[in-house]
């Protein structure tokens, strides 16, 4: 006699997310970059910005502010970066 | 016996209940302590009890868009060791944290480190023998407990909250166990919160709000109610100062010894409340007496905060054993990010 038991646990609906994959070169690209609302988000792309400007001569970045750091970025706000060939988001404290 | 349903979930088969406790433990799908094996049996039993479907969303989370199926629900409440009869308070208070306002995934995730904080209203409370009274923030009760566990397991299994990956937690605190009570509306002159919240007296309802670890106070040396409130409204300005100066809903449960005081007095729930609003403020400077002034001088040191954004944001939930001055407040995880939400059962 055994006992059957259940799995507890729910994987994710769907697709897996994934990475887009590698540009080639970031010469004259289009970078979008979320700042994801925390307290040194802002500095820290500041130095990313400069140094994908400056080393990797890139074309422009195309940085938004999240309104909550708990909160998805809203549809309008990714919309806005739908021109970029690659994003950058920012977490941690 | 209750014909068994097709289940979605993968079935693991195991020689006795031993067995199926040290898998879970294994497999990290409990909180440490041991569970009651979720048996196809079981969980058929409880999904019937509730009068659900297995496949019946109870929930979605609204970030990662992740479905609380009825069966999930149904095997985390057997696994925390609840009776059938307590799944649909379970399964209130999984529609309550699906709100959007309750910020689920933001406040699981967060290094904060808090706990859904479950009051519970209405007559389910005494057809399942919830405890009000002594020891009520603590252990008295298996419906207080398991509910309250059944919520953790759900956490962790279904929405994935496993500490060090998307649960980030700092330090957590004990609450993250289980954290429900019974609101004591018998012993009471007031409303009871569900009531004040909106749902029609006589219905049953659950209200979730995400907290911190509870302030405790003490105050035994008055009979003005305005006083008592004093302390309280001094324990929130004390966790403004060392843990998070935004304003949000926090609960205060009292019991027996200051009610009494305050229904001497006439004070009804609104009386403590807007008494609260009004004392419960810091100037932002007053950060520098704490160890903050790094970040005190920022801004205009002479501004005021508040606790709360209006006497409604305060809970006052009437709870506790007969004797003691003793009251308890609850800090918001992080200000108004996350809300109060309140759910009837059955809804």
């Amino acid at each position: 006699m055994t006992l059957r038991v259940l799995d507890p646990t729910q994987s994710a609906h769907g697709e897996a997310p994934r990475l887009a994959p590698p540009l080639a070169s970031l010469e004259g690209a289009v970078v979008g970059m979320i700042d994801n609302a925390k307290i040194g988000t802002g500095r820290l792309f500041d130095f990313i910005e400069d140094i994908l400007k400056k080393e990797y001569r890139v074309r422009e970045c195309i940085r938004r502010r999240k309104p909550d750091a708990s909160r998805p970025v809203p549809q309008p706000m990714l919309m806005e970066l739908r021109g970029a060939d690659a994003i950058l988001a920012a977490t941690g404290d | 016996m209750s014909a068994i349903p097709e289940f979605a979930s993968t079935v693991h088969e195991v020689a006795d209940a031993a067995e199926a406790n040290e898998l879970y433990q294994r497999n990290g799908w409990t909180d440490g302590l041991p569970i009651v094996p979720p048996t196809e049996a079981a969980v058929a039993r409880f999904l019937d009890a509730a009068q659900l479907l297995p496949e019946t969303v109870i929930g979605i989370e609204p970030v990662r868009r992740r479905s609380l199926t009825a069966e999930k629900v149904a095997i985390a409440a057997v696994m925390a060791g609840c009776l059938p009869e307590y799944l649909p308070v379970v399964v209130a208070v999984v529609k309550a944290m699906c709100q959007p306002e309750y910020a689920l995934h933001g406040s699981t995730a967060s290094t904060g480190g808090s706990a859904p904080f479950i009051v519970v209203n209405g007559s389910v409370r005494r057809a399942i023998g919830m405890n009000a009274t002594h020891n009520v923030l603590a252990n008295a009760s298996r419906a207080n407990a398991t509910i309250g566990r059944s919520i953790r397991l759900i956490l962790l299994n279904v929405l994935g909250g496993i500490p060090g990956q998307l649960d980030r937690s700092t330090l957590g605190h004990p609450g993250k166990f289980t954290f429900c009570i019974a609101e004591d509306e018998e012993d009471s002159p007031w409303l009871p919160l569900s009531v004040e919240r909106g749902v029609p007296a006589g219905m049953s309802a659950v209200t979730a709000l995400q907290v911190e670890s509870p302030l405790q106070i003490m105050n035994e040396w008055t009979h003005d109610p305005r006083e008592i409130c004093d302390t309280y409204a001094a324990a929130m300005r004390s966790n403004m100062l060392l843990y998070s100066i935004w304003e949000g809903n926090y609960a205060v449960v009292i019991p027996k010894q200051h009610r009494e005081i305050f229904s001497a007095a006439g004070w009804s729930k609104r009386n403590i409340r807007e008494y609260v609003y009004e004392k419960a403020r810091v100037r932002r400077g007053e950060w520098r007496g704490v160890g903050k002034a790094a970040v005190a001088g920022r801004k205009d040191e002479d501004k005021v905060y508040c606790a709360l954004r209006s006497p409604d944001d305060l809970l006052v939930v009437a709870a506790g054993g007969p004797a003691g001055g003793f009251a308890a407040i609850l800090p918001p995880w992080y200000g108004k990010k996350s809300l109060a939400v309140t759910m009837a059962i059955g809804a």
